[in-house]
Formats: C-alpha cells, sequence, structure tokens
C-alpha cells in the first residue's frame, strides 16, 4: 500500500519542531519550480541557482513565520520572484563595462540553426519576452499555477496579471511566426 | 500560429531539470548549515556584561587610591551590620561555599534550536 504523501502544512510543521529532514522533502518538492521561474526570471543558470539557493534558505529562517492555512508554494515563489527581481535591479545598477549582460548575449549561427525545433524556439521566444511577461508565462502556462496565486506572488491585480498573459501570447505568437516566415524567406 | 498553438506548445513545454549541484547546495545553506556556538541575543548578552565589567574595572583602578577606598567602604559597610571580618569570616566562608555548591548545581534551559538538532 502505498503512503500518502504528507501535506506541505506537516511537512512545515515538523520542520519547526526540529525535523529537518521535513525541509529537505519541501526543498525536493520546489526546487525545481524555484529554479526554473529564477531561471526564467534572470536568463543565467548561476544567477538562477544563487536566486533558487537564497530563497530557500530566507524561507528556512523565517519559517516560524509561516502563516499557518497560507499556501507555500505561494510563499516560495514570492521570496524567489524578489530574490530575481533584487538581482535584477543590482545588474541595472552596473554599467555593462562592470558587469556584462551574461544573460542575454544573443543568438548565434548555430543556436539560430537549433531554434528550427518548435520547443526551442518558442523557449527563445519567451526568452526574449520582458521581464514581467516572462514571470507570468513561467507561472502559468509552464507551472499551471493559478491566477490568484500569481497575482499574489507577483503582487499584481488579477486583471493586469490576465492583461499580462494575453501581451506575452500576442508578443510569443508574433515571435514565433518571424522566425516561422525567415525561414520560408530563400 | 493561432492562439490555440500557441497555448498547447506552452502547456506541453517541459521544465529545465535543475542544475545538479542545486539540491546539495540549497540543503548546504540550509538544514546542514553549522549552527553559531552563541545566538545573537546570547552575544549581545555576554558583550554588554564584559564591556560593564571592563568599565567598573576601569573605574576602580582609574581613580587615586580607589582600591585603598573600595576597601575602606567595604569594612564599614560590614562594621555597620555588626559582622568584623575577624569574627565573621568563618560566616563569610561558609555562604560563599554554599553559594558556590548551589551555582554547581544549576543546570541552564539549552536553546532549543540547538536542543532540536540531534
Amino acid at each position: 500500500m502505498e503512503v500518502p504523501a504528507l501535506t506541505d502544512d506537516a511537512l512545515i510543521a515538523a520542520a519547526v519542531a526540529g525535523r529537518n529532514e521535513a525541509f529537505g522533502t519541501l526543498v525536493e518538492r520546489y526546487e525545481r519550480a524555484v529554479y526554473h521561474l529564477a531561471f526564467r526570471t534572470l536568463r543565467d543558470t548561476e544567477e538562477a541557482k544563487d536566486a533558487a539557493q537564497e530563497a530557500f534558505f530566507k524561507a528556512y529562517r523565517a519559517l516560524r513565520t509561516f502563516r499557518p492555512g497560507a499556501k507555500f508554494s505561494t510563499w516560495i515563489f514570492t521570496i524567489t520572484y524578489h530574490a530575481c527581481c533584487d538581482r535584477l535591479a543590482r545588474r541595472k545598477r552596473y554599467s555593462n563595462d562592470e558587469l556584462p549582460d551574461r544573460a542575454d548575449p544573443g543568438a548565434g549561427p548555430a543556436e539560430l540553426a537549433e531554434r528550427t525545433d518548435t520547443a526551442v524556439r518558442l523557449r527563445a521566444a519567451i526568452d526574449d519576452l520582458p521581464e514581467k511577461y516572462r514571470a507570468v508565462v513561467t507561472l502559468f502556462h509552464l507551472q499551471g499555477r493559478q491566477y490568484e496565486e500569481i497575482a499574489a506572488v507577483l503582487d499584481l491585480p488579477m486583471g493586469t496579471v490576465k492583461t499580462h498573459l494575453f501581451r506575452a501570447k500576442e508578443l510569443l505568437r508574433k515571435a514565433l511566426s518571424d522566425v516561422v516566415a525567415e525561414q520560408g524567406t530563400p | 500560429m493561432t492562439d490555440d498553438q500557441i497555448e498547447r506548445a506552452l502547456f506541453a513545454l517541459p521544465l529545465e531539470e535543475p542544475p545538479a549541484d542545486l539540491h546539495a547546495r540549497i540543503l548546504a545553506a540550509t538544514i546542514h548549515r553549522p549552527r553559531l556556538m552563541f545566538r545573537a541575543w546570547e552575544v549581545w548578552v555576554i558583550g554588554t556584561l564584559v564591556a560593564v565589567m571592563v568599565w567598573l574595572g576601569y573605574l576602580v583602578f582609574s581613580l587615586p587610591q580607589a582600591s585603598d577606598r573600595l576597601a575602606r567602604a567595604l569594612a564599614a559597610s560590614l562594621d555597620q551590620f555588626g559582622l568584623q571580618l575577624g569574627s565573621g569570616l568563618a560566616l563569610w566562608i561558609l555562604l560563599g561555599i554554599s553559594t558556590a555548591v548551589w551555582i554547581s548545581l544549576i543546570s541552564l534551559p539549552q536553546s532549543r534550536r540547538r536542543a532540536t538538532d540531534h
């Protein structure tokens, strides 16, 4: 018989009571989604790793303050998103000479050739979206989050979330149509 | 591409695998992070006590004939309570020994975080 998985609330209670392995299970459960959100927002593997680590560290330290009944996923995504925003703001403060934008080096010939594959093209198109649209698309389409949760994570009204999603899809459609048209051109 | 195709392509897009070392890095920064010997408030309390003791010591030894005056003040207060140093010495020694034994028997409560480590 399969043992039912513990809920997030039960794991948090156990972690607060000093059972470290319970927090380890929470990490296992959310690290992929957290890393993915960070990676899509920052577009840099190393920075995404740092942001994901920072998010879990902050969550671990503040675990006692977690409000029972709230969703852990919303909480950890909010911390992650704020960590990413801080990093983006820091990145903007430095001049290009001091800190080159490693995240967006531009597509080389090899990468352009790779973009023939739909998934690869779509990923590249998502990466090219403005940051505010990227986060919404990541949470809604790629992670299957609800509008309410996305609104809470990004601290936006729900209407704005829906508008961002609509505009993001428009931009993606345009970007993908452009690629198709370029490929069709001799 | 139509809206529907975009939607379907987006929902079908798999999440990238996180880097292999991410899990270990997160655990190292959280549950496997070495504990500090003292908590922040403990450091503040100990630091304040040490600072006060240093300050008192400085006061005592920086004043002219401070140690003489301190000894005289102590003797005067003892006289006032009718406890001459000579006759009350045994009582004071007894009091000192019993206090030392009492302090050695006190078991201070362990901080909760360290108590739940194992």
